[in-house]
């Protein structure tokens, strides 16, 4: 924890976060547009799916109710010519033919063109009259049909109808035989010539090109649109049809899908017609029958495409709009990282973002504040002692460093040999001697919360009660110089056993001075300026090694709290008169 | 439609909402058409025995079964027309002229002369005959199922119901039992027609007299002789020749009191007393949609033979009239067409 911050307070703009591995812009596009396709997607698919299916029931469905039509129409055919024949089986047979059946028999000729030939058999299932198109008519013809399954199927189930039979190899017939209701009235046995379905076949059309057609119970084809088809009776070429046929029969009763005699892929369904073991198969060419599908289906990709494409560009805006105030803030944040604490980040989108941004700005504006103080701190850190320091920033004044004058004690001290010991030797070894020597003087000097106003050289110049007065000023000085001594007195016996020839003196002064800031905005000092700094600083020069020297102020101000030895009065530069100096002496009373 | 369910009904609307979608789509793209030239356009040469004249319902009709198939003469095909004037035996040269002129297609309708006039031609080339025969006993195909050669066509049933023509003449004129026979000795199935109607007579016992014309000439003669033979009635064979000719039959068959029966229904539309045939109007539809059919690219030899299915009975009143003769309730109820 500690460790990142300070990582992150080294420097924030010569060392800018590596390159992200990937974009946030990337994530949110990614993501919304995930959001907005992957359902699209998912309901085109389902859509797809069941539209397709649905389509494809609803087109079974379709064929289905198509091939029903088409067999009932069929069926109809068939039931209309079994119809028109119960008309002949209406009167009892007597011994010699009736005129009128024979006259129906004719009418029914004319009426129902299907009819080649029909035969009416008496009860016994003897011939009594045979008329035809084509054929002779015969009365009487005494053919016995008593054991032909027509005559029997007839009379067990009214209504007989035989297997299909290719005349001359071609044309398609089928014997139909109908009882009378009672068992008297004989039965009709009539030729049908199939090829007559083919005005029914023809009509039937479904879709646009769809066509039916008819395959007899063994798979040969009855009746198709191309009448040619029926006529070749060839299984080879109607074997697709079959096929047809097969498909749905395995897909139980399903509409199936498969090829046509002209190899087109068609859709087929098929209806059966009862009591004729025949099958009515409708076909529909696939492509037309699939058409409202692949219509579907083309419409649905042209949504997705258009949907993934509305998707993209919206994601892309809204990626634009969540990642652009995360930009603006993060340039923010650089550049008040940087220092640029008056930086400001302008952002009105009205949301968590606007409000990230006013936190931001926010802290900015401490940061400033915060950093002005710490300025100013380590301003006066320079000349007053840390607490003093700390105390003036507290109160958030620093009137006290205004320019006045006020009765301070300025002390000086330096060392004795200095210049002989700084020639003679290393560099490192004067640093040394010197790091020490004031790191003596700083902690003795903070100890007693007075002002280090300078070092200068092998000095330094303390002052006392400004710019925190403090009481007792002389006192403490006397004091606080005694504990230099001591403290520098302990140095200069380690330096001396190293063959450093060094002394220290201090000598102090009280009296009035002028006090304050002085100097230019790059360079501030605090200063004490009169007649006291000149004569604390004469009384230094003055001071012999382990000597502290004072003037008369002090010495009065002291008292007899502190030992003291008046000297001879002293010829100082820069006073005329000699000046009356004391010197503490150390050890005693402490 | 009205028998489909409606949801039916709605899915096939909805079908066409669709469609009129895709086509506004597909109309851009349709706008321009193919007008690509047909490399030439496909000849069919027709053969006839007669001239146009007589030829004009057949025509009619050919041309509907040509229709039938997309094919409109001079718009999408061109038929050369080649005409006997009835001098059958300038057939075959007509035949060879039109192989000569290389033709797509022969059309060779109106009777077994003509076809095997055009199959005597070429071996090759397309050849699509109407015939009242049977084509498989004449030698032109294989078998009606599969023709196997370059010919195939439509068999009217005429020549096959010769007999009923004598049955329909005996049941008119119940209680007589001499008819005469005309037949066409130059035709193919002359022979044939001969045999089977003399087979029709004796299982009916009844007397035939055949009597021979193959020229318009010996017509006249012809009746002259059923009148003075005293013949209940005059049966035709079937025979394009006489077919074609059923006006001038019919003025002889008034004019000398015979009542007569032949193939085609004209007769008696033009005054004579019944017809029994195949419907020649279905017969020249077919040649034309097998024409038509060809001329798509399909091979004679995989079209089967097709039979008309219709067989019809015209029978005249006032003809009955003129000659003193009723229509028994059988025949007026069997009549598929009564001038009155």
């Amino acid at each position: 924890m500690t460790g990142r911050r300070a990582v992150a307070r080294t420097d924030p703009v010569s060392d800018p976060p590596s390159a992200p591995r990937t974009s946030l812009f990337k994530k949110y596009f990614r993501a919304l547009f995930a959001a907005v396709a992957l359902p699209l997607l998912i309901a085109s698919a389902s859509e797809t799916w069941f539209g397709y299916h649905d389509q494809r029931a609803r087109l079974n469905d379709r064929l289905d109710a198509e091939a029903r039509l088409a067999a009932v129409k069929i069926q109809d055919f068939i039931e209309g010519i079994r119809e028109q024949l119960g008309w002949t089986v209406q009167l009892p047979w007597t011994e010699n033919i009736d005129d009128r059946q024979r006259l129906d028999a004719l009418r029914l000729l004319r009426q129902v063109p299907a009819v080649a030939s029909l035969t009416l058999v008496d009860a016994t299932g003897k011939e009594r009259l045979f008329v035809s198109r084509i054929g002779l008519n015969r009365i009487e013809g005494g053919d016995d049909y008593s054991t032909k399954p027509a005559f029997l199927g007839a009379r067990s189930e009214r209504a007989w109808f035989g297997p299909v039979t290719f005349q001359g190899g071609s044309e398609p017939f089928m014997t139909v035989a109908v009882a009378g209701n009672r068992s008297a009235v004989g039965v009709a046995i009539a030729e049908i010539n199939l090829k007559f379905i083919w005005e029914v076949i023809s009509a039937i059309r479904v879709g646009r090109t769809g066509e039916a057609f008819v395959l007899d119970g063994p798979g040969r084809l009855v009746a198709h649109p191309d009448i040619s088809l029926v006529l070749r009776a060839e299984e080879a070429a109607q074997q697709p049809l079959e096929g047809l046929r097969d498909a749905i029969i395995e897909r139980a009763g399903q509409s199936a899908t498969g090829r046509d005699t002209t190899r087109t892929t068609v859709v087929a369904a098929m209806a059966q017609i009862p009591g004729l073991d025949w099958s009515v198969i409708v076909k529909q060419p696939l492509s037309e029958a699939f058409q409202p599908i692949y219509a579907a289906l083309w419409r649905t990709g042209g949504l997705l495409i258009a949907g993934t494409a509305l998707a993209a560009l919206l994601a892309y805006w809204l990626a634009q709009r969540m990642t652009g105030p995360i930009r603006l803030l993060e340039d923010g944040v650089a550049r008040i990282g940087a220092g640029q604490f008056d930086h400001r980040i302008n952002l009105a989108t009205g949301d968590e973002f606007e409000r990230l941004a006013t936190r931001f700005n926010e802290m900015a504006g401490e940061l400033a504040i915060s950093q002005e103080r710490s300025e100013r701190i380590s301003r006066l850190r320079r000349f007053l002692a840390p607490q003093v320091a700390e105390l003036v920033d507290r109160t958030g004044d620093d009137s006290v460093l205004d320019g006045r004058r006020v009765e301070v004690v300025v002390v000086f001290c330096d060392l004795r040999g200095f210049t002989a010991f700084s020639a003679q030797s290393e560099p490192e070894t004067v640093m040394a001697v010197l790091g020490e020597y004031f790191g003596a003087l700083e902690k003795v000097v903070s100890a007693h919360e007075a002002t280090l106003l300078s070092f200068t050289g092998d000095g330094a110049m303390v002052l006392v009660n400004a710019p925190v007065s403090c009481p007792d000023p002389a006192m403490r000085a006397v004091t606080m110089a005694s504990d230099m001594q001591m403290s520098v007195q302990k140095l200069l016996v380690g330096w001396r056993a190293l063959g450093h020839r060094l002394g220290f003196g201090v000598g102090l002064a009280m009296g009035p001075a002028t006090v304050g800031r002085i100097g230019s905005e790059g360079r501030l000092d605090y200063a004490a300026i009169g007649n006291v700094t000149n004569l604390a600083a004469r009384l230094c020069a003055s001071a012999d090694d382990s000597e502290i020297l004072i003037d008369r102020s002090a010495a009065s101000a002291v008292g007899s709290a502190v030992p003291l030895v008046e000297l001879d009065a002293r010829l100082l530069k820069g006073f005329n008169q000699p000046v009356p100096v004391f010197a503490v002496v150390i050890g005693v009373g402490q | 439609m009205p028998l489909l369910p409606s949801t039916y009904a709605e899915a096939v609307d909805r079908m066409r909402r669709r469609d009129f979608i895709a086509l506004l789509g597909a109309a851009a793209v349709w706008t321009v058409p193919a007008r690509s030239q047909p490399a030439a356009m496909p000849v069919i040469g027709y053969l006839g025995s007669e001239s146009p004249g007589p030829y004009a319902s057949r025509l009619k009709a050919f041309r509907e079964g040509l229709a039938e198939t997309g094919y409109v003469e001079g718009r999408n095909v061109s038929v050369e027309y080649r005409w006997a004037e009835g001098r059958y035996r300038e057939l075959p040269a007509l035949a060879k002229d039109l192989v000569n002129r290389n033709v797509t297609v022969i059309v060779a309708p109106g009777g077994a002369e003509v076809a095997l006039a055009a199959k005597a031609a070429s071996a090759t080339l397309p050849i699509v005959f109407e015939l009242g025969g049977d084509p498989v006993a004449l030698g032109l195909v294989g078998s009606l199922s599969r023709p196997g050669g370059n010919l195939t066509g439509v068999s009217s049933l005429s020549v096959e119901v010769s007999r009923k023509r004598l049955e329909f003449m005996n049941e008119l004129r119940r209680g007589t039992n001499v008819f005469a026979f005309a037949l066409n000795p130059t035709s193919p199935t002359s022979a044939s027609q001969l045999k089977n109607l003399q087979a029709a007579a004796d299982s009916l016992g009844l007397e035939l007299v055949a009597l021979k014309a193959s020229d318009e000439k010996e017509f006249e003669g012809m009746f002259a002789a059923v009148r003075e033979m005293r013949a209940a009635g005059l049966v035709f064979s079937s025979d394009p020749y006489f077919a074609y000719r059923s006006d001038q039959l019919a003025a002889l068959a008034v004019k000398h009191g015979v009542p007569a029966i032949t193939q085609s229904r004209d007769f008696p539309i033009a005054g004579g007393l019944m017809s029994y045939g195949g419907d020649f109007g279905q017969s020249h539809r077919h040649t034309g949609v097998y024409a038509g059919r060809i001329l798509k690219g399909e091979k004679p030899s995989e079209l089967p033979v097709q039979r008309v299915t219709k067989v019809e009975l015209f029978i005249n009143l006032k003809a009955a009239n003129a000659l003193g003769i009723a229509f028994p309730p059988s025949l007026l109820s069997s009549a598929d067409g009564v001038i009155e």
